[in-house]
């Protein structure tokens, strides 16, 4: 069973500074995506594992198939949590040659593990120790010779074992809310570096093509944050945003380009690749969007104040809604303000009652439907297929279980899926 | 007739290299498609699009489009570094027409960022 490499595990012992690629034979009655991976999980838990996977669509022109995972005990909970590998992150891993990634113990001195071509490389990262994601990011990009690698990495805060720290993907943190970074800081593990040069088979290709390229013809395609503004009912953010805005961006094979490219180190109309190495920041997160523009904040210094959190390796949810109260302006202060946050606020959303679903915290907008959200969260993350997506486009779920066969030989339905979450 | 590139409708999602590579392949990756989503300046967000032709490359700057002659091609081939497959080695587009379909990349892209002229 090699479509879509599903039923192959990695474990990467830190203990011992060993990788080893196996069959996982239980795949086939646990399920692909989050259904293997809190299988492994249970399966390695007294090595306090920190599993990476992704979904069974990730990687293939499924709408919205971008969608890979880090789960791992939460410091927060002590009970396992999910963080989203959004953008590029979960498909290049599919890519890399791994869908599922379980890392044991803790190393004796920073590494960080690298990925590709089905080959697995633990490197030494001490050069990288206190370094911010950002500076990680380009360090691991530039010793590779690689401008396209995929960077999961734990900032300062992550460790420094702060219960603020979120995971970032490449520049742009990420949808960690649980402190998964803390556990990446507490194994030494400073990131997980990816490259996606790999090829996946489907099981019938051509029925998996057609169907998927089908559902692509009637996916909702939008951009901006306007649809997850309008279905929360919250103010725009694209509004708020426009004055910085210079492009928006998609997360991989997903029609619905929900994050927006702001500049202000240059002007947001430059559209050359200018001197300017840093001119702005990806926003990712609407949560924080939010917060802060309802908090009386103006867009550039809240955009400021996102990249200080990014590169901090800050959950920017929680971060946003500790500097909401307290309108900053200067980019020093700014910077002085997220290094002394003190993770007193939970990680809601400003509209609406704080949402905890415990293993998919709290990163779901406030919607009436709770049980939609977290029918959506389940079959995402064991599809590969992002939740907000699945949920905002109305895709159905019975199309994408269609898919299910053709990719992989595997047969899903919903009560299958409810199932696999105990 | 050719694929043209609207590159600053495109938002980066690399649908139409993952059908680019599946007409060629049967398989999905990224590193056998005649068109390539140029995204190595992550950082300064600096993005386009290139399609390759068995006459030039047709590259979607974002501040401007238009094709370039193999031979007058100054560096690169697509960027990404050492691992990436420039695009100069890959197959040429053959507008579908091998597998008897319209231009798949056309087809996918959710925001028309491709067309036909």
């Amino acid at each position: 069973m090699d479509s879509m490499y599903y039923g192959d595990v990695l474990i990467v012992d830190l203990d011992a500074g060993t990788t080893e690629q196996v069959d996982f034979e239980e795949a086939d009655s646990t399920g692909p995506g989050l259904a293997a991976g809190l299988a492994l999980y249970r399966k390695h838990l007294d090595a306090e594992p920190l599993v990476f996977g992704s979904g069974l669509f990730a990687g293939t022109p499924v709408p919205g198939a971008c969608l890979g995972f880090v789960l791992a005990r939460s410091p927060l909970s002590g009970e396992p949590a999910v963080a989203p590998l959004s953008l590029f992150a979960g498909a290049e891993m599919k890519l890399s040659g791994f869908s599922m990634v379980v890392v044991k113990g803790r190393s004796s001195k920073p590494v960080y593990l690298w990925l590709h071509d089905g080959v697995a490389d633990i490197h030494d990262a001490s050069a990288l120790e206190g370094k911010d994601t950002w500076e990680t990011t380009d360090a691991i990009r530039r010793e590779m010779g690689e401008s396209m690698i995929q960077v999961i990495s734990a900032g300062p805060a992550g460790e420094a074992g702060s219960k603020l720290a979120s995971i970032s993907i490449n520049y742009w943190g990420s949808g960690d809310t649980a402190a998964l970074a803390a556990v990446m800081g507490g194994k030494l593990l400073k990131a997980v570096a990816l490259r996606g040069l790999g090829m996946l088979d489907a099981d019938e290709p051509e029925e998996f093509y057609t169907k998927a390229v089908e559902l692509l013809a009637g996916a909702r395609k939008d951009k901006g944050f306007r649809s997850i503004c309008e279905a929360i009912g919250a103010p725009d953010i694209d509004a708020w945003l426009k004055p910085l805005t210079h492009r928006v961006r998609s997360c991989f094979a997903c029609p619905s380009a929900c994050s927006t490219f702001v500049k202000y180190n240059e002007a947001p109309s430059v559209l050359e690749s200018s001197d300017v190495v840093e001119p702005g920041m990806l926003v990712t997160s609407a949560a924080a969007s939010l917060w802060l523009m309802q908090g009386g904040w103006e867009a550039e210094p809240a955009c400021r104040a996102m990249e200080a959190m990014a590169r901090e390796g800050v959950d920017m949810v929680r971060g946003a809604r500790e500097l909401a109260a307290k309108p900053l302006a200067g980019g020093d202060e700014i910077a002085a303000a997220v290094k002394s946050l003190e993770g007193s606020q939970g990680a809601g959303w400003p509209a609406g009652e704080q949402m905890n679903y415990g293993l998919f915290g709290a990163w779901v907008p406030p919607l009436a439907n709770a049980d939609a959200w977290l029918a959506a969260n389940r079959v995402g993350y064991v599809l590969g297929i992002c939740p907000t997506y699945l949920m905002l486009s109305g895709l159905d779920a019975g199309s994408l279980f269609e898919l299910c066969a053709p990719a992989a030989g595997v047969e899903l339905e919903v009560d299958r899926i409810a199932d696999m979450f105990g | 007739m050719r694929v043209k590139v609207k590159p600053l409708e495109c938002t980066g999602c690399a649908l139409c290299e993952l059908a680019c590579g599946y007409h060629w392949d049967e398989a999905f990756s990224l590193i056998s498609s005649s068109i390539m989503l140029y995204r190595a300046e992550e950082k300064k967000d600096y993005m386009g699009i290139i399609v390759k032709t068995d006459q030039d490359l047709f590259i979607g700057r974002p501040e401007g489009a238009g094709a370039v002659k193999l031979g007058e091609l100054q560096k690169g081939g697509g960027g990404g570094g050492a691992s990436a497959k420039p695009i100069l080695i890959r197959e040429a587009c053959d507008l579908c027409e091998s597998v008897g379909l319209e231009p798949q990349c056309v087809a996918v892209c959710p925001h028309d960022a491709l067309y036909l002229e």
